[in-house]
């Protein structure tokens, strides 16, 4: 291989960086630092150091400030947090070796379309154009981890905790496999029973722990058949002051813990980019990624068919699509909007206020549909005219639609 | 109701319509064309430069490919229309047999018929120097010369109407002075006389003159000041003022375009 796949995961917290085809992985706060007056920027761990010794100006939580769109003022000079997270980047891209990347995959905890803007933006400043970047979700980096294990592994459903500074997180994915097409699932929740790891440095403080997880696995693993549990975050770096919760995970489950799950899941995925043919024929849905098909009914030699514009299991940030449509006998656009089960399938209806009245078949238009998020479509609709017959109106209309 | 897919097309040098004055850019402009004007498209209108436009701008080659070997063997030139329009999509096949229905029609009329509906039409979408010639060439055609009276006096008549409509006053006087012989119509004459208002060198023939009563040229009269009237507060007239109330800067530019789309008008229908 000529440069470098990586997969990053890249949290407020914390920030896990892994080669794929290499073991080696490296992790460390997502914090970066400005060191003295001058222009020296040090990451991570050297970042905390420096900052208590004095030695300079430490900001972290990169993506609320980059989510916020905020700034961090060092020695009179106003910084971007988009520029700090570019910073901060720069330094860690180059942590693997002076080839250059081929191919980055980053993971985050969730995919916010400000965050995804701006380190797309990022990538392209170190030089990794988008068509070599993807952003995915934790919860998508779980499943390309699970989906490269064996079979066994995730036979049946497949669970996850993950414990971190960030709090308590609970995965789910299952496979559906159906006569045309093997579907993933994956779900994430955030559980309100988290608590801080600093409780664990106490004996009480561990006993508390040990029982708080054992009630949500308890809650979220009965009457399920699951072939595996995956364990992740800081808080599992070692399982040893969760004895009671271990010996009720393991009770008929192979479990696994892995400290760095989601970069490796991550970068599982970017080798899987580099393939000509994918390594998983899936329609995943999950965090990220759309869960329903948008389509629109069109006409073509007496036939009615369907023209899908986004198709579930496309990432929303990337979806979207352009069709120039000619309207017979009708002032509006219907969408189908079909989920996994089809019959919650709903129509969606696009008016065409204040577009002209034509002749038969002579109002095209052009429609251009993208998304906010995994729930949000924008669709939007502009007259074009037919020729010099019908010169455009100029009408244009555009909506935002939950889906 | 429906909504047709359009094909990508990146038409880089349009097809030019001649009869329609009209620049064509997609399959779908053209199958409306040819669909709402049968009559412009019936006679060597499919020729070799329509197939290099389907193959080489609209990039349906495969399409060009099966029109060229039609030609080659020879087959009814009207089904071109049919294959070219079947492949684009446009219109479902109800609508394509209505207007096989249409094309069918007109081909059953006599020549003459035929050839006059097709000037008629011309005249309709303002190409008068066409329809002209289309009267012409009925007249000229020497079986259609044993037609009846009231049939080459409407095409006279016709004639006559288009060349005034190209300030031809004179050719349009002989074309009613000749339609007149054939229709022996008061509403002959009654062109005839608008003819001599608007080119005053121009009067009715002695012979016409004891035709029409004093009350009847006072009536055209006031039909023509009503249409003078009309004329004056119409959108074209409204949109003259508004150029003429500009400042000079954008009142040159505006008399420049106008008189440019004239040209471009008189030349499309002379």
């Amino acid at each position: 291989m000529d440069g470098l796949t990586l997969g990053l995961d890249l949290c407020d917290a914390y920030t896990q960086l892994c080669c794929a085809g290499q073991d080696r992985t490296w992790s460390f706060p997502t914090a970066v630092c400005r060191a003295g007056g001058g222009e020296e920027w040090l990451t991570g761990e050297e970042a905390y150091a420096r900052a208590l010794a004095g030695g300079g100006v430490m900001v972290d939580k990169l993506l609320q400030l980059v989510m916020k769109g905020g700034t961090a003022t060092i020695g009179g000079v106003r910084y971007e947090g988009a520029d700090l997270l570019c910073r901060f980047l720069e330094r860690v891209l180059a942590l693997p070796g002076e080839r250059p990347v081929v191919r980055l995959v980053v993971t985050v905890p969730r995919t916010e379309a400000r965050l995804l803007d701006s380190l797309f933006a990022c990538g392209e400043r170190l030089g990794i154009p988008r068509e070599r970047m993807d952003v995915i979700s934790h919860t998508e980096a779980f499943v390309y981890y699970v989906l490269s294990q064996k079979r066994e592994v995730w036979n049946n459903q497949v669970g996850m905790f993950d414990l971190s500074e960030d709090g308590l997180c609970y995965y789910e994915m299952k496979v559906q496999r159906g006569m045309r097409q093997t579907t993933v699932v994956a779900e994430r929740e955030k559980l309100d029973e988290g608590f801080n790891l600093d409780i664990l440095k106490s004996p009480s403080g561990v006993h508390l722990a040990d029982k708080i997880l054992c009630a949500c696995g308890e809650r979220l693993l009965q009457r399920k058949l699951f072939s595996s549990v995956f364990l992740t975050g800081k808080g599992f770096e070692s399982q040893d002051w969760a004895s009671e919760f271990m010996k009720m995970v393991c009770a008929r489950r192979r479990v696994y813990a892995e400290p760095v799950l989601f970069a490796q899941g991550a970068a599982w995925r970017a080798a899987d980019l580099e393939r000509d043919k994918t390594a998983y024929p899936y329609v995943i849905l999950c965090d990220g990624r759309l869960n329903v098909t948008v389509s629109i009914k069109v006409w073509h030699r007496d036939q009615e068919s369907q023209m899908v514009l986004a198709a579930a299991g496309e990432g929303w940030y990337g979806a979207g699509n352009t069709a120039e449509l000619i309207l017979d006998h009708q002032d509006y656009i219907e969408f189908l909007v079909t989920p996994a089960d089809p019959r919650q399938r709903k129509t969606v209806k696009l008016t065409l206020e204040g577009f002209p009245r034509r002749d038969d078949k002579t109002l095209r238009v052009r429609l251009q549909i993208g998304f906010l998020d995994e729930n949000t479509m924008t669709v939007t609709a502009q007259d074009l005219g037919f020729g010099e017959f019908f010169p455009s109106s100029g009408a244009s209309i555009r909506q935002e639609v939950r889906i | 109701m429906s909504v047709i897919l359009c094909r990508k097309e990146q038409v880089k040098h349009p097809f030019f319509m001649e009869s329609l004055g009209v620049h064509i850019y997609t399959s779908q402009e053209m199958c409306y064309a040819m669909y709402h004007h049968p009559l412009l498209i019936l006679d060597g209108f499919l020729d070799q430069n329509f197939v290099d436009f389907v193959r080489d701008e609209l990039d349906m080659g495969f399409t060009a490919l099966k029109m060229e070997r039609f030609m080659k063997r020879g087959e009814n030139p009207d089904e071109l229309v049919f294959l070219f329009m079947q492949e684009c999509g446009y219109y479902t096949t109800a609508e394509l047999n209505r207007l096989r229905q249409k094309i069918a029609a007109y081909r059953k009329l006599p020549a003459p018929e035929y050839a006059r509906q097709k000037a008629d039409y011309l005249f309709s979408l303002r190409q008068y120097g066409k329809a002209m010639d289309g009267y012409e060439k009925i007249l000229e055609d020497a079986e259609n010369k044993k037609a009846e009276d009231g049939f080459l006096g409407a095409i006279w008549y016709n004639l006559g109407a288009c060349r005034a409509r190209v300030f031809q006053f004179a050719g349009a006087m002989e074309a009613f002075d000749r339609a007149y012989g054939k229709l022996k119509n008061l509403s002959v004459l009654e062109a005839m006389y608008h003819v001599t208002r608007m080119d005053l060198s121009l009067t009715l023939k002695e012979r016409y003159q004891s035709l029409v009563t004093e009350e009847q040229k006072a009536a055209w009269d006031a039909d023509f000041e009503k249409a003078g009237e009309a004329a004056a507060c119409s959108e074209a007239a409204r949109r003259l003022e508004d150029l003429f109330g500009r400042d000079p800067i954008r009142r040159q530019e505006g008399i420049r375009q106008q008189v440019e789309e004239w040209k471009q008008e008189y030349r499309a229908m002379a």
